[in-house]
């Protein structure tokens, strides 16, 4: 029944996030500094990944499909598919669970143990949405825009992978990147990405805002975070996809 | 004046909070003493609202706290101060920014406004000019006057101070001590002092309540606490070795 404990101590904080901000002036500022700590800082890690693993799939797909029967444009299709469906909203998500997630638990968790979230409360102001909702906001507002970059880049680095295979032809990848394309999948993509930012963000404040004792236990609940909201965004893409796919 | 009526507080089978009743007068400073585990952090946090009491009241000038809606407790919060033991400046703040921030959550001041009022508090903390250092450029002693200050800036009504001296060397505890004696009295606010530090309560105590295991075992004047008879007592206040020398003199 331990896990029943801890939905119903999540759904409580998240209820108190949801309480009307106490400055909003104050509010609006912390959510853009959030769209900076937690989005344009997590720009670099997001393009690298991307071309790289754009690049694999592509020579992936291009190697497992070399067949007079399959059309050469497959391998463009194939992999502009892979990346808009899983590979950017999910894979990415779960990669920004690690970095975000770890990192908004160890800075609540230590705000926690060192009595600055006290401090908060005695001040009259609600710990809550000044630190949590913001968070939730900007990852929500800024995550599905990483992802449409993750996708463009990861498209192109599939292209270059592309033309290093030897395979296929360039012209043919972009011929399969246009190909049946559905402007619906990409809805769906970052549909998830949104759900799954609210995930990480959500999990990794409550996991550090509940942390009790010291350095090890902040250490701890971070870990514990990226596992929590990894296993979630998994469970949650299945359940997305069963409903938004099928 | 702060009141509170018979609080008790358990966590399941452990019974930290007794029945404890107490009246903490208008500017004086009142001392919560006790031997680690007597409860003294529960009573405070209690008093605070941050812990949820199982039976009894707490009065501040006669509000009753316990029967305050969340809007009601947020206001009268906001005529409380608080020294936390470790200081809890926020990290990511400068000291100015750290002293104006409830200035900036409460009032509509303009920011010239709030910088005279940021500076004054430092300046009555003798921290004049270290507006722009970070919490991690500062000593125990200049994070604890900068706490001291942040907490004063809203001009409380009340303050509130765990362990104070904690981690301070003696020259520096009197210090603040001090500063806490000042202001107490210059602003007529009602003091609570959580503290271990019995050269505190010798200096500054106006009025002292002893906790032992989670009741009130004495109350009374810093000067009466040197020549109480009961055992309990004086294990906690000869405790150190120069006190028991003090006492064979």
């Amino acid at each position: 029944m331990n896990w029943l404990f801890h939905l119903g101590r999540y759904t409580l904080l998240m209820l108190r996030s949801l309480r009307r901000p106490d400055k909003h002036r104050v509010f609006f500022g912390r959510v853009l500094t959030e769209i900076n700590n937690l989005g344009v800082n997590s720009l670099p890690i997001v393009l690298i990944i991307s071309v790289f693993v754009g690049a694999v799939v592509s020579l992936q797909a291009a190697f497992n499909m070399d067949s007079p029967w399959i059309p050469e444009y497959a391998v463009g299709l194939t992999t502009r598919q892979s990346i808009i469906l899983e590979f950017s909203p999910t894979i990415i998500s779960v990669i920004l669970a690690g970095k975000v997630g770890s990192s908004i638990a160890s800075e609540i968790g230590s705000m926690r143990i060192s009595e600055q979230i006290e401090a908060l409360e005695i001040m009259g102001i609600n710990p809550a949405s000044h630190l949590i909702t913001p968070k939730m906001i900007a990852a929500v507002i800024i995550n599905p825009f990483l992802i449409t970059i993750s996708m463009v880049v990861a498209i192109f680095g599939g292209w270059l992978g592309a033309l290093a295979s030897d395979v296929i032809t360039g012209d043919a990848y972009i011929i399969g990147i246009k190909s049946y394309f559905k402007l619906y999948d990409v809805f769906y993509a970052l549909f998830k990405t949104a759900i799954f930012a609210f995930i990480i963000t959500s999990v990794a404040s409550y996991q550090g805002f509940y942390v009790k004792g010291g350095a090890i236990e902040v250490g701890r609940c971070s870990t514990q975070a990226v596992v929590n909201t990894s296993i979630l965004i998994i469970f949650a893409n299945l359940i997305l996809t069963q409903i938004m796919l099928t | 004046m702060i009141q509170a009526k018979e609080l008790y507080k358990s966590f399941d089978d452990l019974h930290v909070l007794k029945g404890i009743s107490a009246v903490f007068e208008k500017g004086k400073n009142n001392l919560i003493i006790g031997k680690s585990g007597s409860g003294k952090t529960v009573f405070m946090k209690c008093l605070l609202g941050l812990i949820e009491l199982d039976s009894g009241s707490i009065l501040y000038d006669d509000r009753n706290f316990s029967r305050m809606d969340f809007q009601e407790k947020k206001r009268l919060r906001q005529e409380i101060g608080m020294l936390f033991q470790g200081g809890a400046l926020f990290d990511s703040l400068t000291v100015e920014k750290n002293i104006m921030f409830p200035l900036t959550m409460f009032t509509r001041w303009s920011y010239q406004e709030k910088r005279k009022r940021v500076d004054y508090c430092l300046d009555r903390v003798n921290m004049a000019g270290s507006n722009e250092l970070m919490p991690a450029e500062l000593s125990g002693g200049m994070n604890k006057r900068v706490a001291i200050a942040r907490a004063i800036v809203m001009e409380p009504g009340y303050l509130f101070c765990d362990e104070p001296n904690s981690g301070l060397d003696p020259k520096t505890g009197v210090l603040i001590d001090n500063l806490i004696n000042e202001i107490t009295k210059d602003l007529g606010m009602t003091t609570i002092i959580n503290t271990h530090d019995m050269n505190s309560v010798l200096a500054i105590g106006d009025q002292v309540i002893f906790l032992n295991q989670g009741e009130v075992a004495w109350k009374g004047a810093k000067e009466e606490i040197l020549d109480t008879t009961d055992p309990v007592i004086n294990e906690f206040v000869y405790a150190t070795e120069m006190a028991k020398r003090l006492k064979g003199k």
